[in-house]
């Protein structure tokens, strides 16, 4: 077992493996998810962006494409593929069922982090990485793996949140009151931070390493392995994007500005090139709540 | 190898004056290897029927029967025949059931292929069923069947999980490629289109294309090939795409590009008949003197030796 793991509390990280299996989606995108699969023709498309727009959905789809009832010769970490792969049937199935179960106790899902916050914060920097990976000449194929990192990078605040919710409420306004890192008070009063509990995750999903890496280190991209370090800086920098425009919010409010000029530096942008982002990011984040908002409203008018 | 139809329809049996020649029961393929005595049933459409028929004739008078079966899919023209495959009724009888099985909560192909048989159904329940039968949760991969058979099967493009196969032994290679349609990109490519993603359109149009070099690799060279071909091209375009089925056009061409020596047309669209079949056969069928594939359309009864 990793050094990291071996340090921490065993009490803790077992809290958080048992808790994994029953992770539930963002209640922010489950009614779209609902009406998108019950939809006789529902578009690729939209079964594609109804599952991205859920980074624990997102995360449970691919972790069942990978899993050995399908046993395929290569990894998969893009939904796109596996549509075309395994047939939007198959995917639909899987979010659907994964979407149901996840809806079970939704309700003290998020105890501390507003949910609706830690969505916009999430969508904000996969929107933010995947125009970064643009920026960076990253071909269109590839740039969908960045816009995923990005949308799962905090996935491990949700365990968090919810396994330790008194520990976790201190751990937020200590790191306010500090004006410093969350990773910091997580550490101090949790015992674990939010990139360790990530790392469970993907483990336990069987993510890919990229993904595992973006999880882990979107604090400390230097320490991400030499072929993931691009793709995490990335990822770091449109989280440090996100908190400085107060875009959305996961309770990491306070980044350190040596730290932007070193990540900027490995991804090879200046702070001027993130300019014309704003416009963009905003945009793509508007589109995605229409698109949400739709099943919502026709839910509640009828 | 040989291989015998018993079989050839897609969707539903259609028995009747017009469908005399090319036959009327839906997928049912036997593939015998006689030197080792070993005997695979692929499918167990209504064909199986009269198989399970000639196997109490003719392999039962010679000792107990073992064969495996494996299912293509769970559609149900794949899967109808069972319950009538007599020889599940001898406890002698020993089979392993082989297939895919889509992802739904708790189904096993035990459930799907043996659920046929309740009370509501059939008036047999399978666990009254006298014979040794074993279930196989098949993926892709590469099997070792023993006796110098190996087997190497394939996801295909259908709305549910279905699998071909690529049976090879002494140098001679038999695959199957139904019920599939060629991939596309079905994301919207359309850019004036409010749904429009860039990204998902390259990506779909290039994983589409991949798919399909991995399909022909998986085909390549074959000595025959069973392939899906319900559809003319026409027919396809014009209300078919997604239906999980290929168009005569496609497979022609495809045959032709992997060097298919030989390939059944095959899942006949159960609306077609004799004289339909005969006209289409004058367009697409060739007799491979050309040096190109042979290719026709499967009947039931024909047999094939590789
Ligand atoms: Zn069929
Ligand atoms: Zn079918």
């Amino acid at each position: 077992m990793n050094s990291d793991l071996m340090d921490s509390n065993d009490s803790q990280v077992t809290k958080i493996q048992k808790y994994i299996d029953r992770m539930p989606s963002l209640s922010t995108t489950v009614t779209k998810v609902l009406e998108v699969c019950n939809t006789p023709n529902a578009s690729p498309n939209d079964l594609n962006r109804v599952i991205s727009l859920d980074p624990v959905l997102t995360g449970q789809v691919l972790k069942l494409i990978n899993s050995a009832y399908y046993s395929l010769p290569n990894q998969i970490s893009s939904l796109a593929r596996a549509i075309i792969m395994l047939g939007l049937n198959t995917v639909k199935n899987l979010a659907l069922s994964t979407a149901i179960i996840s809806t079970i106790g939704k309700h003290d899902s998020f105890k501390s982090l507003p949910m609706d916050d830690f969505w916009s914060h999430s969508i904000c920097v996969g929107v933010t990485a995947k125009a970064l990976a643009a920026q960076q000449n990253i071909p269109i194929i590839e740039r969908e793996e960045y816009f995923v990192a990005g949308m799962l990078h905090d996935l491990g605040k949700i365990p968090l949140n919810n396994c330790f919710a008194a520990e976790y409420v201190q751990a937020l306004q200590l790191a306010e009151l500090e004006q410093g890192p969350l990773i910091h008070a997580e550490k101090l009063l949790v015992g674990i931070d939010h990139g360790l509990s990530g790392r469970l995750i993907g483990e336990k999903w069987q993510l890919s390493d990229t993904m595992i890496q973006s999880f882990c280190f979107h604090h400390d991209p230097a320490s991400a392995s030499s072929g993931n370090r691009s793709l995490v800086a990335t990822v770091a920098l449109a989280n440090l994007y996100a908190n400085i425009y107060e875009i959305g919010s996961a309770g990491d409010l306070f980044p350190k500005a040596s730290f932007l000029l070193d990540i900027l530096d490995i991804v090879g942008l200046t702070w001027q090139d993130l300019g014309p982002l704003y416009n963009v990011v905003c945009g793509e984040i508007d589109k995605a709540q229409i698109f949400l908002k739709v099943a919502e409203k026709d839910r509640n008018e009828n | 190898m040989r291989i015998k139809f018993w079989g050839v329809r897609g969707s539903i049996p259609c028995p009747g004056p017009q469908t005399v020649k090319y036959g009327g029961n839906t997928a049912c393929i036997e593939l015998r290897f006689d030197d080792i005595d070993r005997l695979i049933i692929i499918d167990a459409g209504s064909g199986i029927r009269e198989l399970g028929n000639y196997m109490m004739a003719n392999d039962l008078p010679k000792g107990s029967i073992e064969t495996d079966l494996y299912l293509s899919h769970t559609h149900w023209d794949h899967i109808m025949g069972f319950p009538f495959f007599v020889p599940l009724y001898l406890p002698t009888t020993k089979i392993r059931v082989h297939g895919p099985v889509t992802h739904e909560v708790d189904d096993t192909l035990e459930t799907i292929v043996g659920g046929q048989m309740t009370y509501r159904y059939f008036p047999v329940r399978h666990v009254e069923l006298a014979a040794n039968i074993a279930y196989d949760h098949l993926k892709e991969d590469r099997f070792d069947l023993g006796d110098g058979i190996t087997l190497t099967t394939k996801y295909l493009n259908h709305p549910i999980l279905c699998l071909g196969y690529r049976f090879e032994y002494k140098g001679k290679v038999f695959c199957t490629s139904y019920d599939t349609e060629p991939y596309t990109n079905i994301f919207c490519t359309d850019p004036s289109d409010p749904s429009y993603d860039e990204g998902m359109d390259v990506e779909g149009e290039v994983v589409a294309k991949e798919q399909n070099q991995v399909m022909e690799q998986f085909l390549e060279g074959a000595d025959f090939v069973v392939y899906d071909a319900q559809y003319t091209q026409a027919e396809y375009e014009d209300s078919k795409v997604g239906w999980g089925h290929s168009s005569m056009e496609y497979v022609v061409e495809t045959a032709k590009r992997c060097r298919i020596k030989k390939m059944a047309l095959f899942h006949h669209e159960p609306l077609r008949t004799d004289k339909q079949m005969d006209d289409l056969a004058k367009d697409y069928c060739c007799s491979g003197e050309d040096g190109g594939p042979e290719i026709f359309f499967a009947r039931e009864g024909m047999e094939i030796i590789l």
